[in-house]
């Protein structure tokens, strides 16, 4: 009892710091999980957050964020099935209408679907390592540290393979 | 086709990406800037920017989620307790991810120091500089007739001036100053306990960043009509990204 009395405090503890530091990059989990493996996305966050929480006592501090997007991508690549799980997967154009619009007038409201969905499929296309580098630079906005941290590659390769995924989109949308 | 056949490709993406110390930037944006191959490629790197922020699917995490994963953190805090035994497995695994961070970071540190570069610099002095004097405000209102005026014939530029109290970001005023060396609009706004300001100065045809943190302030610049535009602020990201929507869809 005494014991226990010393555990139970610690443990909901560290629930709480990592409810703190863990949680609130649960978005951005999901978003990367979804452009790398869309049809198990749910899955692989959730295997992703318990296996984060477990490890937590092992992160010292530095990028919360940057950590938790290095599990996901381990979780989305160690389902081994990336690459199957791509060619049957759907394009992410669904629910491109649920982008916030500020058009009222439906036409140019179809017209932004539209480009939504061309831009959606083109960064779809991309190699995996492109198309991971490109997300977290334009929509997570990290840093060539905090990406060369999540993807494990040294700054050097994050650099060159974002300049090699901005051509390639661009080439892509030509 | 995008042509990366400069050598210093990778600088000039770096700087865009307001990855260059101080130092390091002047000498990028010079280059890119007298570069043909490097000038189309921050065009193209920046427009593409523009459309992923504006047009591709960022996806959010669906409530159901959020409630599993938190149930399951939960459960599993309840099942450690019991055996007093974490799994070490991704112990390991996480320490690897660390070793290869921290490479990573020295190999960085040796090619890349702290992120800045000269217009954010300049903007970035312009903002602090007038927050330590207090003097952020030479015309103190609210109305955007007044603001406007006030700048014609103290600054070249006619800067986008509207009150967007309704969405949280009230007019509060507006300077003139100085970046890098040219006149500047200055378009003051408060959030709560916030201050924003939008600079506005002419553009000469200079790259601009798109954005950047230097001494705790953020700041995101981009091109409208004959302006190059920036907003700073010490506000959390996303509210600084709202505030320069409001701004870039208000049409004047």
């Amino acid at each position: 009892m005494v014991l226990g009395g010393g555990i139970v405090p610690s443990m909901d503890d560290r629930r709480r710091r990592f409810e703190a530091q863990a949680l609130p990059h649960l978005d951005a989990a999901y978003n990367l999980a979804r452009w790398l493996a869309p049809v198990d996305a749910e899955d692989i966050v959730q295997d992703a957050m318990l296996r984060a929480f477990r490890a937590f006592d092992g992160f010292r501090g530095g990028d919360a964020k940057a950590w938790l997007l290095a599990i996901v991508r381990n979780c989305s690549r160690s389902a081994g099935a990336d690459a199957r799980r791509r060619a049957h997967a759907p394009l992410p154009e669904d629910d491109a209408g649920a982008i916030a619009s500020g058009d009222a007038d439906p036409e140019a409201q179809a017209t932004r679907a539209s480009e939504s969905r061309r831009l959606n499929g083109a960064i779809t296309l991309l190699p995996n390592e492109f198309r991971e580098v490109l997300i977290l630079r334009e929509m997570e906005e990290m840093s060539y540290r905090e990406i060369a941290e999540t993807t494990g590659a040294p700054i050097g390769t994050v650099m060159s393979r974002l300049a090699r995924a901005r051509g390639m989109l661009k080439e892509k949308l030509l | 086709m995008t042509d990366m056949s400069c050598p210093e490709i990778l600088r000039t993406q770096a700087w865009l990406d307001g990855e260059l110390d101080e130092a390091t930037a002047a000498e990028a944006e010079r280059h890119a800037n007298a570069c043909a191959a490097c000038r189309a490629f921050v065009a193209d790197a920046a427009a593409l920017s523009d459309s992923m922020r504006e047009r591709a699917a960022r996806w959010t995490a669906p409530p159901h989620l959020r409630t599993r994963i938190t149930a399951a953190i939960a459960n599993d805090s309840r099942r450690v307790r019991i055996n007093l035994r974490s799994e070490n497995f991704w112990f390991g695994a996480a320490g690897g991810v660390g070793l290869s961070a921290l490479a990573a970071a020295m190999v960085f540190f040796l090619l890349l120091p702290v992120a800045s570069s000269t217009f954010l610099e300049s903007v970035t002095d312009a903002h602090t500089n007038a927050l330590m004097s207090h003097h952020t405000i030479e015309v103190v209102s609210s109305n955007h007739h007044t603001v406007k005026p006030w700048f014609a014939g103290r600054v070249e530029v006619s800067p986008p001036v509207a009150d967007f109290a309704a969405q949280g970001f009230a007019l509060v005023g507006g300077r003139v100053a100085r970046v890098a060396g040219a006149p500047a609009a200055v378009v003051v706004y408060r959030h709560g306990a916030h201050e924003v300001e939008l600079f506005a100065w002419a553009d000469k045809g200079r790259l601009l960043p798109r954005g950047g943190v230097s001494h705790g302030y953020r700041t995101m610049f981009w091109k409208e009509g004959d302006l190059d535009l920036a907003a700073i602020s010490d506000m959390e990201r996303g509210e600084l990204e709202k505030f320069v929507q409001l701004v870039r869809s208000e049409k004047q």
